[in-house]
């Protein structure tokens, strides 16, 4: 625990060693965390495929090769953090909490989703729950989380964390600068986990930046700097874990840098062929739920069996919520409130006046 | 064609995965497309056998063309949630279709700009302008523009401000009102619009003696307005063109002779129409006017009998009037008027002395676009050269 | 004894901020130093803890006031000037505009924006953005122009729950002044007859309803009497007020400090337009800066944006039309 709340420059030496995991604790959390890639790789292949037979409006975005190192952030956090998802943190929002009918009705246009069709894809959230939802504009996020941080803790709140995913590209934002930044000189609970997945949409990393690995940066921002192999979902529930806890005990913000690939392109109508050869083919091409699936055997934290019955399990499961959700009724433009404000009275009636020819 | 990416709006199909008779699952490969950024498979949306394509290799196809059907059983059909894009409600059809339903080509739609007149400069000073609340003003009371003649405007360029006006009807009320007859509108309305045009008017001396005699030898005796007005209708069977109606560059000629008959009546005057009036003698029309007269002055004319006709004769001589300028009806482009007969020298070239002779002015007024001087002239002279033989009308 | 339009506004940040835990106060300068214009002055060491600096970072600012308020906080940010609220736009336009509409979740967030110009206070530090973000829905968009609105409207302000865009004028800071904040009458959304007239209607807002005044004082000696709504609000409009009062007058002057294009003025007009052309006995007119960057040099300065004298003339050739 840090000894009092000190503002300003921080020296990254002065962190106090959050205690390690122990490997029990990380044999239950690796369990946890993959049936939630399992249930994330079933429900993102099965809205490509629909998004492929035309039955999805606008673009499909997977975070297939990523679910290790978002799971790792959903199962280390606690009810009462905040999450703030970016785009291919599927896997992560399912293990802290979100429900699966979620992203399928959010995909599918189901007027019962948490947008009611007026937001899609990946922009679904519930904000009162921790889990922000996400605007398009890379980095914007991050301040929203460093003010539900800046609010909790003016509230006496204790204990509590905020994670902000992003990607190699978001980290090229003023956004993302100012808010690190802020996060920073405010000494807030701040971990920022990103996922250089090496392209940000077709831009290679050497288009996006010039410093040799971007957790360089952490210093620079005055705050700790991690790196982890984003395929190996024991390292990155370890050090994903770390940074959380780090975090938690007021060492100040953390900067978790994860070496992944996208395996999928930047979207379901982008086939990727800009991606270098020879990474899909190293170490980081790997797919993390084959990997995840002999770690969880070789260290005997999960078996074969049950290995099977999670599969089908997790597919099942989106079989229903999908035949569910296609039952669901869409939003119906007649019984829409088409007001952008909550304060009623001062809704221009003006436009209210305006008849609205569909 | 599915929306396959933002701001995709076509795809080229480079390659079929499967062919019509093949058996497909749901979810299967069956197509290979190319947008502008990638290569993409498109995938059966059921289980079934693929009856054919509409498509062909290397040819690009907007989203939402059909690309082919699948015939498939009944427990295969997944009912749709989503609409697809691109294709409005009422057309929407099942993933599975019967083989009945037509086919149609696909087909690219193009975006054509248009071209719109230029817009009328809305900043209007001057006499003529009227603000939206003035003629909102007037039209509450029945006004138009003509009736702001007699208001001093203070405006721009002296135009009548809503001020002026309302002062103008506050003036007003205080003064002596009747109320005018619908009939009295009806006139007011019909004259104003008569008077858009420019008219003009041409009189000469008409001899009546011939018809005075003439018409002692009928009964009932018709009176000269008759005879004028079947020497205009023979007149203009001879030659339609001064009744014709200018309609941008072309001078549309009556279809038929109807002459109208002015009819003082109550508050205002009916225009009786005299059909063909060309094609009947004199004689044959004496009845028919009769009645049209008769009936106008208890204003009882059947509908066919009034409006369209190309011409009127109106008799002010009746009251009195030696000469008058009658206004032709809105439709109309000529009204022709008889003055009151007064008996006057006329010199005889013959026998070398005046001699007593009834002469009356015969007026033509004219809407001066379709018509000048030298015809209406020579119209006027035609008639009354017509009625010096009456016995030929 | 009398406050100026800035001590109101120190007044009511200091009321919300005594009267309701949930408020704090974020934005450069404002703490110990009290703010660039001294609108927070003492309220960092009254408040300790709620009025906090923060770095130079108007995205991060705004982002993070979101985010509080997604937490049950109601945050007042300042934004030096409103010029700067640009490097922000993104966060008030596409977050906090859109935050309830696409989530249900409400954003009371205040954003104050000290507008308008000063003398010699050139292109970035003179600009009235009101009609920017009034075109983006979700946002809330106030323009007081008295002692009395600066205080009651920043109050009713933090109280709405969604986010509320305050226009302050810069020039009316210390220029303004007022005997106290009085009673609270209007509330926001509702426009106020500053002046009651007969011959011509001046809709105007912000630091442009003291010109008109001035105006309207001076032709009133020639016979002529100028009606002035003052809007208070710009989004949303108080339409209805408009009209009845161009219903009375039948001739309308829009007058706004911003830029023509699209501005506020144009909006009166076409709402006016809209639903009152018939009412009108004259084209309506409107008079704003001109169509460039704010000049530095106060001689430019003074012919760039409306003066008492140009809307004088604009008054004359409408009653003239």
């Amino acid at each position: 625990m840090i000894k009092s709340l000190k503002l300003g420059m921080f020296d990254a030496k002065e962190a106090v060693n959050a205690r390690e995991m122990a490997p029990a604790e990380l044999g239950e959390r690796a369990r946890k965390a993959f049936w939630y890639m399992l249930l994330a790789r079933a429900y993102e292949d099965k809205m490509a495929l629909l998004y492929r037979a035309g039955r999805i409006s606008g673009g499909v975005f997977v975070s297939r090769g990523q679910e290790a190192l978002s799971a790792s952030i959903g199962v280390s956090l606690k009810k009462g953090d905040i999450f703030a998802p970016l785009i291919r943190d599927a896997a992560g929002r399912l293990a802290f909490g979100t429900p699966l009918l979620d992203p399928i009705r959010t995909y599918l246009g189901s007027v019962l989703g948490p947008m009611r069709g007026r937001d899609g894809n990946v922009h679904f959230g519930r904000p009162r729950e921790g889990t922000l939802a996400m605007i398009s504009h890379l980095g914007a996020m991050i301040a929203a989380v460093n003010g539900c941080l800046m609010a909790k803790r003016m509230k006496g709140e204790t204990g509590f964390v905020g994670v902000a995913s992003i990607g190699d590209g978001g980290t090229s934002t003023g956004a993302f600068h100012e808010a690190v930044n802020q996060a920073a000189v405010e000494h807030l609970p701040l971990v920022i986990v990103i996922a250089n997945n090496h392209y940000a949409y077709s831009t290679p990393n050497n288009r996006q930046f010039a410093c040799k690995n971007l957790v360089d940066r952490a210093i620079g921002y005055g705050i700790m700097g991690h790196t982890v192999d984003g395929t190996d979902l024991a390292e990155c529930l370890r050090v994903v874990g770390k940074a959380i806890e780090l975090a938690r005990s007021g060492n100040g913000p953390q900067m978790v840098v994860a070496e992944l690939l996208r395996l999928s392109g930047h979207g379901e109508h982008d086939d990727a062929s800009y991606v270098d050869e020879n990474l899909k083919k190293s170490k980081i091409g790997r797919d993390c739920i084959v990997v995840a699936e002999e770690i969880l055997k070789s260290n005997k934290w999960a078996s074969d069996e049950e290995i099977i019955n999670w599969k089908k399990a997790t597919e099942r499961a989106v079989e229903t919520a999908v035949s569910q959700v296609m039952k669901e009724p869409q939003p119906d433009p007649d019984k829409e409130d088409w007001t952008a404000i909550s304060t009623r009275r001062l809704i221009d009636t003006h436009f209210q006046n305006e008849h609205h020819v569909s | 064609m599915p929306q396959l990416g933002e701001s995709i709006a076509e795809a080229t199909v480079v390659k079929f995965l499967a062919n019509p008779g093949d058996v497909v699952a749901a979810g299967q490969e069956v197509l290979e497309v190319e947008t502008n950024k990638a290569t993409m498979t498109v995938t059966s949306p059921c289980a079934g056998k693929i009856i054919s394509w509409l498509v062909e290799l290397n040819e690009s196809y907007p989203v939402g063309t059909v690309l082919g059907y699948i015939e498939t059983e009944k427990k295969f059909e997944e009912k749709p949630s989503l609409p697809s894009v691109n294709e409005s409600p009422a057309t929407q059809e099942q993933p599975s279709i019967e083989e009945k339903k037509q086919e149609h080509e696909p087909h690219r739609r193009g975006v054509y700009p248009t071209v719109r007149g230029l817009p009328v400069p809305a900043h209007l000073l001057g006499a003529s302008y009227m603000s939206p609340r003035l003629k909102a003003r007037m039209q509450e009371l029945g006004l138009h523009a003509a009736d702001l003649a007699g208001i001093k405007g203070s405006g721009a360029g002296g135009r009548v401000t809503i001020d002026d006006f309302e002062r103008y009807i506050a003036e007003i009320e205080k003064q002596k009102k009747t109320k005018a007859s619908p009939m009295r509108v009806a006139v007011a309305d019909a004259m104003r619009r008569s008077w858009t045009r420019p008219l003009a008017t041409v009189g000469i001396y008409g001899r009546l003696d011939n018809i005075l005699e003439h018409r002692k030898t009928l009964s009932p005796k018709p009176g000269p307005s008759l005879y004028v007005l079947r020497a205009l209708a023979i007149a203009l069977a001879e030659n339609s063109a001064p009744a014709g109606r200018l309609i941008g560059n072309v001078i549309v000629h009556p279809p038929s002779i109807d002459i109208g008959v002015a009819v003082e009546a109550e508050d205002g005057v009916l225009v009786p129409v005299i059909r063909n009036a060309d094609k009947k003698s004199l004689k044959e029309l004496i009845p028919i006017y009769n009645e049209l007269i008769e009936l106008a002055r208890r204003r009882r004319l059947p509908a066919e009998a009034t409006g369209s006709s190309i011409a009127t004769v109106s008799n002010y001589g009746t009251f009195g009037l030696v000469w008058a300028t009658p206004i032709p009806l809105p439709e109309q482009t000529l009204v022709l008027g008889l003055g009151a007969g007064r008996k006057m020298p006329l010199w005889d070239e013959e026998k070398q002395q005046f001699i007593p002779a009834t002469m009356a002015c015969l007026t033509l007024s004219f809407d001066h676009r379709v018509l000048d001087g030298g015809a209406a002239g020579r119209l006027l002279n035609r008639i009354s050269e017509l009625i010096m033989k009456p016995e030929m009308l | 004894m009398s406050i100026t339009y800035l001590e109101a506004i120190r007044l009511a940040q200091e009321r919300a901020l005594a009267e309701d835990p949930r408020v704090l106060i974020y934005g450069q300068d404002v703490g110990k130093f009290g703010g660039a214009f001294k609108a927070t002055k003492n309220l960092a060491e009254k408040f300790p803890g709620r009025v906090i600096d923060a770095p130079i970072s108007e995205d991060a600012i705004v982002g993070a006031a979101v985010g509080a308020a997604i937490q049950g906080m109601r945050p007042i940010i300042e934004i030096q000037f409103a010029d700067f609220s640009t490097t922000g736009f993104n966060q008030i336009v596409n977050h906090a505009a859109t935050l309830y509409w696409r989530t249900g979740v409400p954003c009371p967030i205040v954003i104050r924006l000290p507008s308008g110009g000063t003398l010699g206070s050139g292109p970035f530090h003179s600009q009235t953005l009101e009609a920017i973000y009034a075109h983006y829905p979700g946002l809330i968009v106030m323009t007081p122009a008295t002692v009395e609105d600066a205080y009651w409207m920043l109050l009713e302000a933090v109280e709405i729950d969604d986010p509320v865009i305050f226009c302050e004028h810069k020039y009316l800071y210390y220029h303004l002044k007022a005997e106290g904040v009085g009673e609270r009458t209007l509330p926001a959304g509702k426009a106020r007859i500053a002046r009651v007239g007969r011959d011509i209607t001046i809709v105007t807002y912000g630091a442009m309803l003291h010109e008109a005044l001035s105006v309207a004082n001076e032709l009133a000696t020639e016979g002529i009497e100028i009606e002035i709504v003052d809007l208070r609000t710009v989004k949303p409009i108080d339409t209805d007020a408009v009209i009845a009062s161009v219903a009375r007058t039948g001739r309308l002057l829009a007058v706004g400090e911003s830029w023509p294009w699209g501005g506020v003025t144009a909006e009166v007009i076409a709402r006016v337009c809209c639903e009152g052309l018939n009412l009108l006995d004259a084209p309506p007119q409107r008079l704003n800066s001109r169509d460039t960057p704010i000049p530095f040099h106060p001689n430019l300065w003074a012919a760039h944006r409306p003066t008492a004298h140009s809307i004088a003339a604009a008054v004359r050739n409408l009653l003239r039309m």
